[in-house]
């Protein structure tokens, strides 16, 4: 069956997520044309459901994911599959600030290079990014894992809860309250089994692992200077 | 929220249109107010001043007197002045004036009758128009889309730190400074003390809008002598608050973002042309096929586009 094609450009957006609803209710594939950088494409989409946008997207697309296979064939603007509970969103090129921002499952995979705080207040699920993931990346993520292949920008993994970052390549700082940590083989197969499924297994790379270092877990006083360089 | 827009043509053309394309693409970020700094042909001699009364019953004594100023100065009007109103209370002015003497004492003694009647750009080239409403109102009502220039600016407000006014709009003039406008989308936290220190100086301050320092902040940098890209960067560490803004004179329009990176700002360069603006989708109204896209996501970032965009070094 072939995909249905759903233009979107100057349409109202809630008439697009509309034939995106009801073609998953049908189980029909949807190409969306002409996205000219919209927001909030393809909301709250059910398993199921398999989108593919071609060109680029605004803000929020692929936001509250319930299951959806959804691709973008260029780059995503900020706010990437925001609270994303399942489901698999796949982005050609950049992704922009927060992607996967408090989402608590699925899977977000970039091939590019992310923005700023990637994975923000993330509660569950994996983020892969074959590039670089921007500035203060993982700030506050409460759970899940973010995976670089192409390091890290400044301030990584900053205030760190109970997430985990990883990243090969270079990390140009690390944030507050960080600990880098050796990783175990048991986790680096855990990492791969991730990496696995996109095709992006590769045993020399020299992972660095970052988890918090939970000083910010209580505040004590000895500790206020930390808190006041959040 | 607000959004804000910049635009630089290769060769002068239509970018009053362009300017209300990305702003009418933005306006959900701010209808408020909207408002439009606009670079045209540089005149050699005098000037083009834009301005705003605050009760058009007012206007034939408020342009007496500052007509009378004017001359007190030795200018006088070279194009009288052409007045639009509406339903409103306010009426806007542009006109063209002969050089005063002194451009800053001179703009010291018609801010006398800011109570009721303030200029709102002053260049050989800059034209700043705004009034409440959004974008397409806006320029309907000015006429913005006809403006032929080669670069610009353009700002919707959701006000959060003052109030809606018609004069509290963007752009702001860097008074006294001519042919300098800047956008800003966030808040600044430190303006009072920051005004405070520019007031002891000399510089006035008309609104109470935090945006309105940004530009004469920048200005009396460059005016103690360092460079446009210099300021850009001091003004990072220097200005607290969340913001990414864009500072336009007659050579181009630089940009800079606060340290935390909170407020976006995405960039089309193809061909000689640039169209910057806060949401990608604006961009995409001036340049509508697929094409790459630069996204100023990181922290304390500066850069200049110079007219004709050749890109000088921030």
């Amino acid at each position: 069956m072939s995909a249905r094609v759903v233009e979107a450009g100057q349409r109202h957006i809630r008439e697009i997520n509309d034939e995106l609803q009801k073609a998953a209710a049908e189980g029909q594939e949807v190409v969306v044309t002409n996205t000219l950088s919209r927001h909030n494409l393809g909301i709250g989409l059910p398993k199921g459901a398999h989108v593919r946008f071609e060109g680029s997207v605004g803000y929020y697309c692929a936001g509250l994911n319930d299951g959806a296979v959804i691709e973008v064939e260029r780059n995503a603007g900020w706010g990437l599959a925001e609270g994303m509970a399942s489901g698999h969103v796949t982005v050609g090129g950049y992704a922009g600030m927060s992607a996967g921002a408090a989402m608590t499952g699925g899977t977000i995979h970039v091939k590019g290079d992310s923005g700023p705080r990637c994975g923000v207040a993330m509660k569950g699920g994996n983020i892969i990014v074959e590039g670089k993931i921007g500035y203060q990346s993982g700030f506050m993520a409460h759970s899940g894992k973010i995976i670089a292949l192409g390091g890290a920008g400044h301030s990584c993994a900053d205030a760190l809860w109970e997430g985990e970052v990883w990243v090969a390549g270079e990390v140009e700082s690390l944030g507050v309250d960080v600990n880098v940590v050796e990783p175990t083989a048991e986790e680096v197969a855990e990492v791969d089994s991730i990496l696995e499924p996109l095709g992006l297994v590769d045993s020399s790379r020299n992972w660095r692992k970052m988890i918090s270092g939970q000083r910010l877990w209580y505040f004590e006083s000895r500790d206020a200077n930390a808190w006041l360089m959040i | 929220m607000c959004g804000i827009a910049g635009r630089i043509l290769a060769s002068p053309g239509r970018v009053g249109n362009d300017l209300v394309e990305l702003m009418d693409a933005q306006e959900h970020r701010g209808a408020d107010s909207t408002g439009f700094a606009i670079y045209g042909t540089p005149r050699d001699e005098g000037y083009v001043l834009r301005g705003m009364g605050f009760d058009k019953t007012g206007l034939d004594a408020d342009m007496e007197r500052f007509r009378d100023i004017l001359r007190e100065h030795g200018s006088d009007y070279l194009e009288e002045p052409v007045f639009v109103t509406d339903d409103n209370p306010h009426y806007c002015v542009r006109m063209v004036i002969s050089d005063p003497r002194d451009i800053a004492a001179w703009i010291r003694d018609a801010d006398t009758l800011t109570d009721r009647f303030e200029v709102q750009s002053c260049g050989r080239s800059l034209e700043i128009v705004k009034d409440i409403g959004g974008a397409v109102a806006v320029a309907d009502k000015h006429g913005v889309r006809d403006m032929v220039g080669t670069h610009g600016l353009g700002h919707a407000r959701l006000a959060t730190e003052s109030s809606v006014l018609p004069n509290a709009s963007h752009p702001f003039w860097a008074r006294p400074f001519s042919d300098v406008a800047i956008v800003h989308n966030g808040q600044i936290t430190d303006y009072y003390s920051w005004r405070e220190r520019l007031e002891r100086k000399g510089y006035r301050f008309l609104t109470q809008n935090d945006s309105e320092l940004i530009a004469v902040w920048v200005s009396d940098q460059i005016s103690q002598g360092l460079t446009m890209a210099q300021a850009l960067q001091k003004s990072i560490p220097s200005i607290d608050g969340v913001f990414t803004y864009m500072i336009a004179r007659p050579e181009g329009i630089g940009f800079a973002k606060d340290r935390f990176a909170m407020k976006p700002l995405v960039v089309i360069e193809q061909a000689g042309e640039l169209a910057a603006a806060t949401e990608e989708q604006a961009v995409r109204r001036v340049f509508s096929d697929e094409c790459d896209v630069i996204n100023y996501d990181g922290p304390s970032l500066t850069g200049i586009w110079t007219v004709g965009n050749r890109r000088m070094a921030a």
